[in-house]
């Protein structure tokens, strides 16, 4: 699923690159964030991190420059973009920079850590402190894996609106409502837009977006530390699933994050309080991307048989050449994912059969679902049946989706304000140029001396036309004329006076 | 998504499966380090980081350890069913080092060490000079192929690598050639590191012909630095990055009579075999047809292999 890893991979790179420098250097003081770190790189970057990092003393510089570094890839155009892209994001996330001399730095701290972390030295206890002892009654992986998913789609079914659901905690209310996954309805919160494309990603890249979204929160509601909360998750992430690991060693914030999570169902605590917690798949998944999600899925299928969680991480869709599409699924919140493109024909004990239609995918293109969503999510969740199949999907029905989407796009409607009436061509031209030279002209016609200006141009154009209209009274002038301006979509005109220019007193200001 | 089967087509997202295969004769391990003073226990401390360097790559990245001793292949990693090595060091479960980095290691270690405690057998092999080198390519390729066929949609890359120090044992001839090509249909590349001693001949042309990278370490002492600019790109990398150059390839063949590397050599065109003097070809040429006599016509096509022409050996004759 690439384009699934993708959206991840940039979704959290994107959180990383935002923080500052001494934010990204208090990160790497922890080994465990140093390997979750490297592996959101690129390959080549990769590479170049594990070539220098045992070159040198820890504190002697690496003395190499750009072109050196350079002479390591072939001189081919596609080898050459792959180079500044890997050094691009190495400096982006302060790993290696370039100074002015050509010289690069690497990061002495990531360098530390990041050799600690290979050779397995240091104190830093950054990849959770395990119990002494293994509790007499600890939870096995199954029990966890369904802890997981129950905490987890609680908060979907929640989303979907599903009847005789509990309350979420305030900490699941909060970053559903302030990442605008849901909004304040009549008399309760109902699905959004964004919530309806949040429903069709994996387990993981929804699992990401939360958290990042449950950091902002962190960092400006609940006063935490965004590093300790960061250095957590990429904890978590390497954390092994079924062992017991002791809450001693986490800082206040952390233990406070664990409640939370243990709410979102990415640990599990046999109380509040309880002195160890047990990461579930989905915190150890964290930084992997979701292929191993799908792979331990199925190699744990065995144990499991038939559970729920299995199924749809496994895959349950087969969809064929004539817009049928047949769910093996028994879970509400599947099939009330599939509602939203699908039109339900028949639901059997183990099976749902539904038709793609071209109202059906109308219906969800207008709740702002894309047709690449929807064909990721077809081909993300296929029966690994379809999966032997090249290509996954039947070429017909993706080519239809996508069709209908851009049926959709046959008109755009841009808001914006229309310019008219001007007295002369000179005054229409010369706005006219002004507005093109900016880019905020959508349309105009000479013939009528009329053109309109997007939303942002607007103002610019309106004190471009204030101000020469000012130049021009104290330049003397006179005789009057109105250019109109008017807003094409609310229709709320608002007139600016606009003098007439005579060709000679455009020679005087200087034209 | 796009389901790759092709072995030859990578993809950034591909999986890798390193197989290792490390050459544990002590005997050449003693001997060669006090001279150069990279002893098999620094080495593997090298390649430990190296695995780990591996692994840290890829959360999906997966290894497998051979050791190539001097009369047995062993794996060292995965083992089907480990027995706890000590229950206490699993306890002390380590909070420094990330959970899989150290399984690895402390299951590579702890069997490493089994196999020297038994030091019956040494004696009584023959061919002390050289390691098992063949029966692990074998395994390797044979792990390898079970990995392939269970991951279904082709995203594993695999890849080979040795670390040598035994010179070539021309007994097992045959059986690395085989191997080698084996590999080079699989498309699965070979990487050599020469830690030791002279250039391995069969081994450069393991390296030559299934796309791998040789090196014959300059100075024992950046064993490190070495493995991690050489032999860590994965297959995705490589097809951007600058390779070591190409050295002369050395295409020696063994006679395969006498089991003796030789220069010049006469080659039977139908069975592919290598002679180091015309009437014994012959004469082996004649037994082997009256083997095969029902339907082959006789053999005659004996062919002078000089070496110094730059002929490859094997397969292209």
């Amino acid at each position: 699923m690439p384009t699934a890893v993708t959206h991840f991979k940039t979704n959290i790179y994107e959180c990383l690159e935002a923080l500052p420098r001494y934010t990204l250097d208090q990160l790497y003081k922890e080994p465990a964030t140093c390997l979750a770190i490297f592996r959101l790189l690129p390959s080549l970057a990769r590479q170049f991190v594990m070539s220098l990092l045992f070159t040198q003393p820890i504190n002697s510089p690496v003395n190499l420059t750009k072109s050196d570094l350079r002479l390591w890839v072939k001189n081919e155009e596609a080898a050459l973009t792959k180079f500044d892209e890997a050094l691009e994001k190495l400096s982006k996330l302060s790993i290696m920079t370039i100074d002015q001399y050509g010289y690069i730095q690497m990061n002495s701290e990531f360098r530390e850590r990041f050799r600690d972390c290979l050779t397995g030295g240091g104190s830093h206890q950054s990849f959770g402190v395990p119990c002494k002892k293994p509790a007499s009654d600890r939870p096995d992986i199954a029990f966890l894996d369904r802890h997981a998913m129950k905490q987890w789609e609680e908060i979907l079914h929640f989303m979907v609106g599903t009847e005789s659901m509990s309350q979420p905690s305030a900490a699941v209310l909060k970053v559903v409502t302030r990442a605008k996954l849901m909004k304040e309805g009549k008399d309760k919160l109902v699905i959004t837009n964004k919530g309806f494309q949040f429903l069709l990603q994996d387990v993981n890249t929804q699992v990401w977006a939360f958290l990042i979204q449950y950091l902002d929160i962190a960092d400006e509601l609940l006063q935490m530390n965004v590093v300790e909360v960061l250095n957590f998750f990429f904890m978590l992430g390497s954390l092994e699933l079924g062992m017991d690991y002791s809450v001693k060693g986490l800082t206040d914030t952390q233990k406070q994050l664990l409640d939370d999570l243990a709410n979102f169902g990415l640990a599990y605590r046999r109380k509040k309080g309880s002195s160890r917690y047990y990461p579930t798949r989905l915190a150890t998944t964290l930084t992997s991307g979701n292929s191993a999600v799908v792979s331990s899925a199925v190699s744990s299928s065995a144990s499991t048989t038939t559970g729920e969680d299995g199924a749809t991480e496994q895959g349950f869709i087969i969809v064929e050449t004539n817009y049928k599409l047949y769910a093996y699924t028994e879970s509400k919140l599947q099939i009330s994912v599939l509602r939203l493109f699908c039109e339900l024909q028949t639901r059997f004990a183990n099976m749902v059969y539904a038709l793609i239609t071209r109202d059906s995918v109308r219906k969800a293109l207008k709740h702002g679902i894309t047709a690449s969503q929807i064909i990721s999510y077809l081909s993300s969740h296929a029966h690994p049946q379809m999966k032997k199949r090249i290509p996954l999907l039947p070429p017909t029905v993706v080519d239809q989706i996508r069709l209908w989407e851009i049926e959709r796009n046959r008109l755009e409607a841009t808001e914006g304000y229309l310019y008219k009436e001007f007295r002369n061509q000179g005054d229409y031209e010369m706005v006219l140029k002004y507005a093109t030279n900016h880019g905020f002209v959508i349309w105009f016609n000479e013939r009528k001396r009329m053109f309109s200006v997007t939303e942002e141009g607007h103002e610019h154009v309106r004190s471009y036309i204030k101000k020469k209209i000012a130049q021009r009274k104290t330049n003397g002038g006179g005789g009057s004329g109105v250019g109109t301006p008017n807003h094409q979509n609310n229709g709320s005109p608002s007139i600016l006076e606009f003098l007439d220019i005579e060709d000679e007193r455009k020679q005087r200001i200087g034209w | 998504m796009n389901v790759l089967r092709d072995a030859a087509t990578v993809n950034e997202d591909d999986a890798n499966l390193l197989v290792l295969i490390i050459d544990t004769n002590p005997l050449i391990w003693t001997r060669l380090a006090k001279s150069t003073g990279l002893s098999l226990k620094e080495a593997l401390r090298h390649l430990m980081v190296f695995i780990n360097a591996h692994l840290a790559l890829k959360h999906d990245n997966e290894v497998a350890v051979i050791a190539s001793h001097v009369d047995v292949s062993k794996f060292l990693y995965p083992i089907p069913n480990p027995h706890k090595l000590s229950e206490d060091t699993d306890q002390t479960m380590n909070s420094n080092m990330y959970q899989r980095f150290k399984v690895v290691n402390d299951q590579v270690i702890g069997n490493m060490k089994e196999l020297f405690e038994d030091l019956s057998k040494l004696n009584s092999y023959p061919d002390k000079a050289s390691s098992m080198i063949a029966g692990a390519l074998s395994m390797s390729l044979c792990y390898i192929n079970r990995i392939m066929r269970a991951d279904e949609i082709g995203h594993i890359k695999p890849r080979i690598f040795i670390a040598s120090v035994s010179p070539d044992s021309p007994n097992q001839y045959i059986s690395i050639m085989n191997c080698i090509f084996s590999a080079q249909k699989l498309g699965i590349p070979i990487d050599v590191c020469k830690v030791h001693g002279e250039d391995a001949v069969f081994l450069q042309q393991a390296a030559h012909i299934t796309g791998g990278r040789y090196l014959k370490l300059p100075t024992p002492q950046g064993f490190l630095q070495f493995l991690m600019i050489t032999f860590l790109p994965d297959r995705y990398t490589r097809t951007y990055q600058c390779l070591p150059g190409e050295e002369k390839v050395d295409f020696g063949a063994a006679c395969f009579c006498h089991k003796k590397i030789i220069d010049i050599g006469y080659v039977c065109s139908f069975f592919v075999i290598h002679w180091n003097n015309v009437q014994l070809a012959g004469l082996t040429n004649l037994m082997l047809a009256s083997v095969n006599e029902g339907g082959l016509r006789v053999v005659n096509g004996i062919k002078k292999l000089d070496k110094s022409k730059g002929r490859e050996s094997g397969g292209s004759t």
